[in-house]
């Protein structure tokens, strides 16, 4: 891996909703690819992925193996203000963990 | 205990632990992995064919083909040259909406994410996703009780279900 692995989150406020935007760092291994070696990449991948606004509970995206690799999401929050804060917590299939947070500007 | 037993129960705990990881990596591929993730909803996931998914995943119901659902794959719409990563776009004036499916019809496990909204949460959604081959992706929304879906057909230059 040359560059480190980095969840990215970005909250703006636009025209009174807030627009969220994630890349999260994952490989997205699906199983079934192949290394140079012709040996099977075993899978790893995000499989559930939670948001929250403040302490409030707004999304939940369940993943397949068909998620691309570094997952981008991008969706609107209706309302909210400026300095409210977009937590997102990640899990894959073998229970490594990440988070991410970002204050809405 | 002497060196040589050490060495000995060494080479037998080393053999255990790589043995336990490997059983571990194996059940967490896609042969057993509901004992890790129980709220995964396994059935849907691993599903090999839209419907099974779809039963999986909500259950029976009509299903509704709708114009309010304005669904875009791919950039230009419909033609992604790389199918490991094909922006897919989703918008719609439901309201209410408390479920969304992506789903491609052709590749081995036809679900690809299903999101689970609030109705803090407004569209448009934004995201990427796999294409094995040329397929119809499926957008599947649930509004007020009430599914609606729509399909657009994609053609991928390169796979990208490696």
């Amino acid at each position: 891996m040359g560059l480190p692995r980095k969840d990215r989150i970005r909250a703006k406020l636009k025209s009174e909703d807030t627009t969220v935007r994630v890349l999260l760092s994952h490989p997205m291994h699906t199983g079934r690819a192949k290394n140079k070696d012709e040996e099977l990449i075993p899978a790893e991948f995000i499989q559930d992925i939670r948001c929250w606004r403040n302490d409030e509970e707004v999304l939940t995206i369940k993943c397949g193996t068909a998620t691309a690799r570094n997952p981008y999401f991008s969706f609107q929050l209706a309302g909210g203000e400026q300095g409210d804060k977009i937590t997102l917590r990640w899990v894959d299939n073998l229970g490594a963990k990440g988070k991410a947070e970002a204050v809405v500007k | 205990m002497t060196d040589n037993t050490m060495q000995q129960r060494r080479a037998i705990l080393k053999g255990a632990i790589s043995a336990s990881t490997l059983a571990l990596v194996a059940a967490s591929g896609l042969l057993l992995p509901r004992q890790l993730l129980a709220h995964w909803p396994t059935d849907a996931f691993s599903a090999e064919t839209v419907e099974d998914a779809l039963l999986a995943l909500l259950g029976e119901a009509e299903i509704a083909d709708d114009a309010a659902l304005n669904f875009k794959v791919g950039s230009p719409p419909s033609y992604a040259i790389n199918g490991a990563s094909v922006p897919i776009q989703l918008e719609s004036s439901l309201k209410n909406i408390e479920r969304i499916a992506i789903l491609v019809e052709k590749n081995p496990f036809p679900l690809a994410m299903s999101l689970e909204l609030t109705p803090a949460v407004k569209l448009p959604i934004k995201s990427m996703i796999k294409i094995r081959e040329d397929s119809p992706v499926i957008a599947i929304i649930r509004a007020d009780g009430k599914l609606y879906k729509t399909t657009r057909f994609v053609e991928v230059d390169i796979g990208g279900c490696g």
